[in-house]
């Protein structure tokens, strides 16, 4: 094996991953990204400079080993990059698709920084994790001793799956409750495809099964089950149901049945690619194809719903965002993908109301925005500028403005339970304890809504922080 | 004379026990050094003239001594001589007894207490029975006149009453016998005072006497008359000057001792005190018969090293073997590796002295006498100067300098200089001199040692099947976990060891917490911090100077030291102390019955689970084991497993050697260690410091060989596991050349280091004679961090290795104190100038967990807070702020430009760094700004230090040591040397360049007085500042450094950065600065030196807080090194080392550094944040400036105690406050201390008419070797005239010297100036010479063989830059070291001859030494070798070696020659040139390798009569 040396970066020039044709890709719904060859991966994982301080993982929730499983590939040492690149991720190969890198790691990677052009972190973690697939590196999980403890996670997205992967390792006995027909949460029915395809996610779910994790899917909490019968009868219960609830405008008339709700929008095609039978996008009303799309927000919900509007046909897709390009949350890079599958956007532009008739909204009133001083957290705010108001028609406008938690503590009647003034479930940062026993909340529940690695992050952290307080359970126990 | 009185002695007494005890001094690190000589009359005839010879002599080494700080109080001098029998009979005649002619008369010289007269009585019963009772009889005492006049108020204050004991020998003993018995007389008088130094006996023999004192040189005999009597004849003459760090006058510790004077240190002193011990047991010379127990211990307690070597050697002496092989077995040259050149009678006869005593090692430059052998000798690597010259009237004089003793020139029959290993003694019974070769063969005729040597054993010649591993797998990884490595472990150290068999390179500081203050699992390795040597002795070259480094690791049953028979050799020798797995099972198979294997591990289901009590038990088998007759112990950790936790190997090795010590049976075996969690070169070096004989790192080896098999290495095991030995053998010799100790048989068992963090009790018991000021963890707190570590391997299910993080920063790993955030934090806040995040960054680096020791402090009021306004203002405490030597070459041009722009303009001080300064620096920008830096750095490189970069600046630094790497040397890699850095450190583009690890102008304390005289001399206004790196002991350092006449010093913490060094070396050696810095405080505070000088610290300032306490421990000015990097974009990337930083600051890589972002902007906004800060603490403890606070430990209080786990962390031996010290009136602006004037004043003063009108001038002067450093003030005066690149005459200004110069002769001379001497020079003609002509030749009246002879002193040329130097003689050792351009023409030079040199062209006519040209990266080197001899003299490393066939290089060659015999007179010169044509085959011609693609011409052409030779 040879010995390739680690700091190319002053000889090899960036290479991201290759992206299909934008025709060929606009009409489909596979993953845009080709794969690299294993040479070209190791060769840019040689660009890494090895840092003293990676603030690679600085800024990496996960505080993934970056630079030494970087250093592995460019070895060639595979597996060993895989161990170590699993030890800190229950899901390599998803956050190598989805994680917006360039405002984590790779964003922050020191040679982007002095201009020499990142490392392509995300990508090289997805080689690596989908070759340990291929290679078949990845065996179900079979800890040491198996312990009577049983957990219940609620959520069988990002977060619940993590949490279970990691209390599986030790030994701990796992059930996800989950409203949906399909584990994944919003890797399955909220991430479009061509981010994230739906066989990636359900290899997961599957490894999961396999290694002893329950599903009960279909499960409503607070219909089909109360929230206090699975509390009274697990060790502990993990709640990490994420936010669902979308916002809408405030005081903004005039919509009607062709102004949707983008996870409806997404999760109506998404199914559509799984072949089931979807009323909503048969009826066209969640089917793009052939519409002009106004598309509302500026968040990386936004982006999958251009593009997903794209991929169905539409006849044009425009963004309204009421900030400029580098104001907004979204990932710069989607914008980018969008931008070259012919999306349209329109910076600086907020919606006023609608213009509608009895059964359909016709179009959109918008005005103009300028950015002004800039608030405490960084970010310039925006403000009208009189005078702009115009109207933009369109067909089919989707909401992507965010969402909001539900209301758990009357649906699931636990009224002893804290909150944020937010709404979210008030937790111990660390622990992830909730106010009550035994109960910890992880994810968007917790933080609003945010990444999918964040998600992770908290399941691991619930599940080690459970184990821990089982173990000295058992050590009392043991005296 | 103010009146001191017993009041204050014991004061100052009690003041130096009060701050040993609780302070942070300790008084076994006193050091000093010194001057020494002898003169002796060959035909053994007493005469007055040796005795005056003596007494001049002293007069002219003043120098090389120091005054304390009332003018007049010496460190200490002497003269040993023989009894003036006559003398002493009118003595006795003049009490009324008639002296018995018949019998041999003795006298002792004693020291008694003066003022309590009731002590006094008892003292002299207590010399009187002993002598009675050993049967002699007692002529009287006399009391020994004194002149009380001369003496300083110290020295009085503390003077002993000095009598003489008169003792005739009236049972008729023969001499030898008397002789001895007087010896054991004296022991049992030590043996009944051995708690005090009140009654001391100077020397008590038949045969001499010695007169000693707390006087300078020059005044022993005024202060004695007796010295002054014409009756005092003698046939030899010993004398010595001490200089000491030392400021209490101690009169016993005055030299000459009983046998030697020793002009040096003994850097292996703990290990050979420690072996002593055990020695010392089986130690029963037939000799002393009874008296054996009388004389033991053999070394007092409280003894200098100089002391304990005397005391050793006397012992040897009396037992029986004379003092030139008491010489060699003692102090032997080295012989190893020097096969080709030694005779083989030689080499037995040393393979003898190794196996029966480990080498007293150091520099040491020796003059002996047991009164029959008068010598004189020098260490193995030769660093002291000893010259000598035999005269036609049958004298020999030996001593520090040539020229002590004025000689007639035409009597003068031979003059040399002893070299490395060598000796020259007189035997006084048979009248004859006998040189080095003719003295080692007769000692090696002497004995059979040929014989005795074939008893040995070597070990590596045994066959060994091929290495293996013990584990893989499941098991393996368990162990590692629980040995505690970490990925990083195996990837960044263990993997390049094996690989390449190189230890790792690293950059920047340690910013990780002390191993006490973490929260992670460390190996006990690490509260090890490696000692190192600085300024008192000089650190060795392990890589460059290889031949004197010796791993020869000997085992088995040492036998009775005083014994002379083969039974010493019955023993077993290997190469180096590694052993891998294979060989450790073949040794184990040799060593059958006779090894005894001891399970170091605890089980953890008995019920009292306790570390404690393994240890005992280990203890107690190991001593059974012996006891019923083992050879050869092991001890290993291998027997763990989930139920059996090992004890750390640290623990258990140093348990059992220091109980076998003490039992007396330490050498009855060896103890071998396998050990799981030893894998860096410092764990080896820490279990060999522990006493470890041999060590199997087996657990690091089978992760080799796991490695193997994943095919991560190609190869075999066996291979691998060389390269791994290879890595570590190379790791401990440099380990041990930092200490300056060369031979591992006197490293082992030394403890050099200092424990940071342990518990004090358990070093007590566990490590004796470690130090460890503030203790911490102790065994329970270790026993719970073995248990939990041991969990985490064998109880949970682990795929992978923990990732690490304590080189390189990781999440889950150790804490470091630069991070993404606060990085982040600084740099915004340096671009926004926003002093509000500034704030919130400090707020940051204050909520970490604690990292350094003063963490665990906090700042008490000293007054109710005051407004900000109040006190001093952002513009004062900024000049207080120094950016620390960061040289260009480590930095790029525009980040050390921007720094120096930076710090001028806020009227602070940059630091040039090593490597030299663009002269266009040195006139101000367009815009105005200033890019010159105030501070140039000296350091051993001597790069691009000409004397006009040393006039451009306020202050210059003589860099010591650097906190990084102390003790090392350093290099910059050829892919580094740009254009622009090769032209201002005169070497060439892409080629290496190499700084030694010492000085060779400092290899002692007085040598470095010597450097700061010769740099207040070249800058007539500069203040010195020298920098040190904190270790203990570096008060006492300081103090010396004080006494130096140094203005400021700077103790640097050992996590400053650096660009690149060994990973290991930035982590495990120095001290944190806050240890070093209230050292340093609290010793020049108790000896009066504090306000002389000035105390900078620097290491990891953070924050204003942190600037606050250092003032607070005594520092008045900060260097701020690593955050003024981040400031200027550093994102501590680590990889300066490979030139490839990614934000330009620290390459020279041209795309890179355009990505360099810095500002003198960012840098002024970081300082004045840390200015800021500053006033607002002061605002908010009430003070009105820093200066309030400088000094104030009473202001600091510890806060926490560290975590609970621990036994105590007691940081209040660094809070001690001295007294007095509050009342300190401390200036950091007064002007520099002076030194004294030179020859040049006079120069100046007669040479008018050159400096105002550019006149030609020729001046004549008679010289000495008080004449110092002559011609550096005019050079001086040149370039501020002339400047350094004029346009004068070579000689426009021409001195005509005649006579012996001292040492720096011609220093930094420049174009311009000439200096021919007649006659002959010391050390360091032409350091640093820059462009300036020297011309040295023998007398006129001379009648010696010029090229037979040594002309010129040791280390000619350090670091010159341009000149030229002619010299009809030889040089001594290390000549035109480190030469980046002048050329030189000499007639013979010895060992080390061009070492490191990068330029220039030196031309050798005669013999060279041993090692010539190791390191030499550039310039060219022509030897006249018409016998064929030089080329195995000849380190081949880096050069190569032909005869001259190219015209140009022959051109070269004979132009220097012509000019040579042009300027000198030179007969051999004359004589080649003559016969030209064929003597010029008789050249070789040395080019270093790397240079062979920049010569203007190829070196050699293709021609058969070339006779081309490439090594």
């Amino acid at each position: 094996m040879s010995k390739e040396q680690m700091l190319k970066f002053t000889d090899i020039k960036l290479n991201q991953p290759e992206k299909r044709a934008t025709t060929a890709r606009s009409s489909d719904f596979k993953e845009i990204y080709l794969s690299d060859s294993l040479k070209k991966t190791r060769n840019q994982a040689s660009r890494c400079s090895q840092c003293g301080v990676p603030y690679c993982q600085s800024h990496c929730p996960l505080h993934n080993n970056i630079p030494d499983w970087l250093m592995l590939t460019t070895h060639g040492r595979l597996k060993e990059a895989y161990d170590l690149s699993q030890q800190t991720n229950a899901f390599p190969e998803i956050c190598g698709r989805i994680c917006p890198q360039d405002r984590l790691c790779e964003g922050n990677c020191v040679i982007e920084q002095s201009g020499h052009g990142t490392v392509t972190i995300g990508s090289i973690e997805k080689y690596i994790t989908d070759t340990a697939w291929n290679e078949g590196w990845i065996n179900t999980i079979s800890p040491i001793k198996e312990c009577p403890e049983e957990v219940a996670i609620i959520g069988a997205g990002p977060g619940g799956l993590a949490a279970a992967a990691t209390l599986r390792k030790n030994g701990i006995q796992v059930t996800i409750f989950d409203k949906y027909d399909r584990p994944g949460g919003l890797l399955t029915y909220g991430i479009p495809s061509f981010k994230l395809e739906k066989e990636i996610v359900q290899r997961r779910v599957q490894h999961l099964k396999e290694s002893g994790v329950k599903f009960n899917m279909n499960c409503n909490v607070g219909c089909d089950i109360e929230f206090k019968d699975i509390t009274e009868k697990y060790h502990a219960t993990i709640i990490a149901i994420g936010v669902y609830k979308a916002r809408s405008f405030e005081n903004l008339a005039g919509e009607r049945s062709n102004v949707v709700r983008a996870l409806d929008y997404l999760t109506a095609s998404n199914r559509k690619g799984f072949g089931d039978e979807v009323p909503e996008f048969d009826t066209g009303n969640l089917n793009a194809y052939g519409k002009k799309i106004v598309v509302i927000g500026g968040g990386d919900t936004a982006m999958d719903c251009v593009r997903t509007a794209i991929r169905q046909g539409a006849s044009s897709v425009k963004c309204f965002y009421r900030r400029d390009k580098s104001n907004m949350p979204g990932s710069q890079r989607e914008v980018q993908n969008a931008e070259e599958e012919g999306v349209k956007f329109v910076w600086l532009t907020s919606p006023k109301g609608f213009k509608s008739d009895d059964n359909l909204t016709k179009g959109i009133e918008v005005t103009k925005m300028r950015l002004g001083l800039v608030d405490n957290t960084g970010r310039q705010l925006s403000e009208e500028i009189d005078g702009t108001m115009y109207v933009e028609k369109a067909d089919l406008f989707i909401k992507a403005l965010g969402f909001d938690p539900e209301d758990i503590q009357n649906l699931w009647n636990c009224p002893e339970m804290e909150f944020t003034r937010w709404g979210t479930i008030k937790t111990n940062f660390r622990t992830h304890l909730t106010n009550i026993k035994n109960v910890y909340a992880i994810g968007d529940i917790t933080r609003g809504a945010s990444l999918v690695v964040w998600a992770i992050r908290d399941g691991q952290e619930a599940a080690n922080q459970i184990v821990k307080n089982l173990h000295s359970k058992n050590d009392i126990a043991a005296e | 004379m103010k009146n001191l009185n017993n009041e204050w002695v014991s004061k100052q007494k009690a003041l130096r026990e009060y701050i040993s005890n609780y302070g942070m001094y300790r008084e076994e690190n006193e050091h000093s050094s010194c001057g020494v000589g002898l003169v002796v009359s060959i035909d053994a005839i007493p005469s007055r003239q040796v005795v005056e010879y003596g007494i001049a002599a002293l007069k002219a080494v003043w120098h090389r001594g120091a005054v304390d700080a009332d003018g007049k109080t010496g460190d200490g001098a002497g003269i040993h001589i023989q009894i003036p029998v006559p003398f002493f009979y009118d003595q006795i005649r003049r009490t009324g007894h008639e002296p018995k002619m018949n019998e041999l008369i003795a006298v002792g010289m004693v020291f008694l207490p003066r003022t309590d007269f009731s002590a006094q009585e008892t003292c002299r019963t207590i010399v009187e029975s002993e002598i009675l009772k050993m049967g002699y009889s007692i002529y009287g005492w006399r009391q020994v006149p004194v002149n009380v006049s001369c003496l300083g108020e110290k020295a009085n204050s503390t003077r002993p009453e000095i009598e003489q004991i008169l003792i005739s020998n009236s049972k008729g003993a023969d001499e030898e016998t008397f002789e001895r018995e007087l010896y054991v007389i004296r022991r049992r008088i030590e043996k009944q005072t051995i708690n005090t130094r009140d009654l001391y006996l100077a020397s008590l023999s038949c045969r001499s006497i010695i007169y000693k004192g707390m006087m300078l040189a020059e005044q022993v005999a005024e202060f004695y008359p007796d010295l002054l009597d014409d009756r005092f004849q003698s046939t030899f003459v010993l004398y010595h000057q001490r200089y000491s760090t030392n400021t209490f006058p101690e009169w016993w510790l005055a030299q000459p001792f009983r046998m030697l004077a020793h002009n040096g240190e003994i850097n292996t002193i703990k290990g050979n005190l420690n072996w002593m011990k055990s020695h010392e047991i089986r130690m029963a010379g037939a000799s002393f018969g009874d008296f054996a127990e009388d004389i033991k211990p053999i070394v007092p307690s409280g003894s200098s090293d100089s002391a304990a070597l005397d005391a050793v050697f006397e012992m040897m002496v009396r037992a029986g073997r004379n003092v030139p092989m008491a010489k060699t077995m003692m102090v032997p040259e080295s012989w190893s590796k020097l096969t080709v050149e030694m005779p083989k009678k030689w080499q037995n006869m040393y393979a003898y002295c190794n196996s029966v005593m480990e080498p007293w090692d150091g520099p040491a430059a020796l003059a002996m006498t047991d009164g029959r052998w008068v010598a004189a000798g020098l260490d193995r690597s030769g660093l002291r100067p000893m010259r000598y010259v035999v005269t036609a009237d049958n004298l020999l004089i030996a001593g520090s300098e040539a020229g002590m003793v004025s000689v007639e020139e035409a009597k003068v029959i031979e003059k040399g200089a002893l070299g490395p290993g060598q000796m020259i003694a007189v035997d006084l019974t048979r009248a004859i001199l006998l040189h080095d070769k003719d003295l080692k063969d007769e000692l090696s005729s002497s004995l059979p040692f040929g014989d005795w040597a074939k008893k040995i054993t070597d070990l590596e010649k045994v066959k060994i099947g091929n290495e293996f591993e013990y584990f893989t797998g499941d098991e393996l990884r368990r162990r590692q976990i629980s040995a505690g490595y970490s990925n990083e472990d195996l990837e960044i150290i263990l993997s390049p060891m094996a690989e390449s068999g190189k230890e790792a390179i690293a950059s920047m500081g340690d910013d990780t917490p002390s191993a006490v203050l973490s929260k992670q699992y460390r190996p006990l390795s690490h509260y090890f911090r490696q000692n190192f040597s600085q300024v008192t002795n000089p650190p060795i070259d392990s890589l460059r100077e290889n031949r004197v480094m010796s791993l020869k690791t000997r085992f088995g049953n040492l036998k009775n030291v005083l014994d002379q028979d083969g039974s010493q050799t019955e023993i077993l020798v290997l190469d180096s102390p590694f052993i891998g797995n294979a060989k450790f099972s073949k040794m184990v198979e040799i060593f059958g019955e006779d090894v005894t294997t001891i399970d170091c591990t605890f089980d953890l289901n008995f019920k009292e689970i306790s570390l404690a009590k393994a240890l005992e038990r280990i203890k107690v088998d190991s001593e059974d084991a012996i006891r019923s007759g083992a050879g050869h112990i092991v001890l290993t950790d291998k027997m763990q497993n989930s139920d059996k936790v090992p004890i750390p190997m640290i623990l258990a090795t140093s348990a059992v050697h220091s109980w076998l010590t003490k039992r007396g049976l330490r050498t009855f075996c060896s103890i071998n260690v396998q050990s799981a969690e030893c894998i860096d070169p410092h764990y080896f070096a820490v279990l060999i410091g522990c006493g470890a004989t041999t060590i199997n790192p087996y657990l690091a080896q089978d992760s080799i060989a796991d490695r193997i098999k994943r095919n991560l290495l190609t190869g075999t095991l066996t291979e691998h596991i060389k390269c791994y030995q290879e890595a570590i053998d190379q790791g401990l010799l440099k380990i041990m050349a930092k200490m300056g100790i060369s031979v591992v048989s006197s490293y082992r068992g030394g403890l050099n280091f200092e424990a940071v963090g342990l518990s004090r009790s358990m070093v007590a018991e566990y490590f004796p004679g470690m130090q460890s000021r503030i203790s911490g963890i102790g065994i329970s707190g270790i026993q719970r961090q073995v248990l939990e570590i041991h969990k985490k391997g064998w109880d949970i299910k682990q795929d992978v290795l923990p990732i690490g993080g304590f080189y390189k920063s990781r999440k889950s790993g150790e804490k470091h104190a630069w991070e993404a955030k606060s990085m982040h934090m600084l740099q915004v806040a340096c671009q926004k100038a926003s002093f509000d995040i500034w704030k919130k960054y400090s707020k940051n680096v204050l909520s970490n967990s604690p990292i350094h020791l003063r963490d665990l402090l906090d700042i008490k009021s000293l007054r109710d807070p005051i407004s900000v306004d109040e006190v001093e203002s952002i513009t004062a405490i900024r000049k207080r702020f120094v950016t620390p030597g960061m040289s260009l070459g480590a930095l790029s041009p525009e980040a050390h430009k921007t720094l120096n722009i930076a710090m001028n303009r806020i009227g602070a001080k940059s630091d040039s760094g090593e490597g030299g300064e663009d002269p266009q620096h040195f006139y101000p920008d367009p815009n105005g700004d200033n890019p010159s830096a105030k501070i140039k750095q000296v350091a051993s490189g001597r790069f691009g230090v000409t004397a006009e970069y040393l006039n451009q600046c306020e202050e210059l630094e003589i860099k010591v040591a650097q906190g990084a790497k102390p003790g090392e040397g350093g290099q910059l890699p050829g892919m580094k040397v740009t254009e622009l850095i090769a032209r201002l450190r005169y070497s060439t583009k892409g080629v290496t360049l190499i700084s030694p690890p010492p000085h060779h102008d400092i290899y002692s304390i007085e040598d470095l007085a010597q450097l700061i005289y010769d740099l207040k001399q070249v800058n007539p206004v500069c203040k010195v500042t020298v920098k040190l790196v904190a270790a203990s002991g570096v008060g006492t350092i300081a103090a010396g450094v004080a006494k130096a006449k140094a203005d400021i010093i700077l103790i640097s913490g050992h996590n400053g950065g650096t660009g690149a060094s060994p990973a290991t070396s930035i982590k495990y050696a120095g001290l944190p600065w806050e240890m070093g810095l209230t050292e340093a405080h609290q010793v020049l505070s108790m000896n009066n030196l504090r306000d002389r000088i000035t105390l900078r610290t620097d290491g990891g300032l953070r924050t204003g807080r942190d600037i606050v306490i250092a003032a607070m421990m005594g520092a008045e000015e900060f260097g701020i090194g690593t955050a003024a990097l981040i400031a200027m974009g550093c994102i501590m990337v680590r990889q300066c080392q490979s030139n490839t930083c990614p934000v330009g600051v620290c390459t020279q890589d041209e795309n890179l550094r355009e990505k360099f972002s810095g500002s003198a902007d960012k840098v002024v906004n970081l300082i004045t944040f840390y200015a800021q800060e500053v006033r607002e603490i002061l605002a908010g403890i009430g003070a009105y400036s820093l200066n309030e606070v400088v000094g104030r430990v009473d202001l600091l209080h510890q806060v926490s105690r560290g975590a609970a786990h621990l036994d105590d962390l007691d940081l209040n031996p660094m809070l001690i406050m001295v007294d007095g010290a509050k009342e300190l009136k401390l200036d950091r602006l007064r002007s520099r201390t002076e030194v004294d004037e030179t020859l040049d004043y006079q120069v100046i003063h007669d040479a008018e008419r050159f400096f105002e009108n550019g006149e030609k001038i020729q001046l004549s002067y008679s010289v000495r070797n008080t004449n110092r450093t002559i011609g550096a003030r005019i050079s001086s005066h040149v370039v501020k005239i002339f400047g350094m690149q004029n346009k004068l005459q070579p000689d426009q200004l021409t001195l005509m010297l005649t006579g012996s110069a001292g040492q720096s002769l011609g220093a930094f001379l420049v174009p311009g100036i000439k200096i021919q001497l007649n006659g002959e020079a010391n050390d360091y003609v032409g350091k640093g010479l820059s462009g300036g002509l020297i011309s040295v030749r023998p007398s006129i009246e001379s009648t010696l063989i010029a090229q037979n002879n040594t002309i010129i002193g040791n280390t000619v040329l350090y670091g010159a830059t341009s000149g030229k130097l002619f010299a009809s003689g030889r040089a001594g050792e290390r000549f035109a070291v480190r030469n980046s351009g002048a050329n030189v023409v000499v007639e013979g030079c010895g060992t080390n001859g061009c070492e490191y040199m990068t330029g220039g062209v030196a031309v050798i006519l005669g013999e060279i030494g041993a090692n010539f040209g190791a390191g030499m990266t550039g310039g060219m080197a022509y030897l006249y070798d018409p016998d064929q001899v030089a080329e195995r003299q000849v380190n081949s490393e880096s050069v190569m070696v032909c005869n001259v066939s190219v015209d140009y290089w022959e051109t070269q060659l004979k132009s220097l020659i012509i000019e040579h015999a042009d300027e000198t007179n030179s007969m051999k010169a004359t004589n080649i040139l003559e016969n030209w044509d064929t003597e010029k085959f008789s050249f070789l011609q040395i080019c270093p390798k790397e240079m062979l693609g920049h010569l203007p011409f190829p070196i050699y052409v293709d021609d058969a009569k070339a006779r081309v030779k490439i090594n």
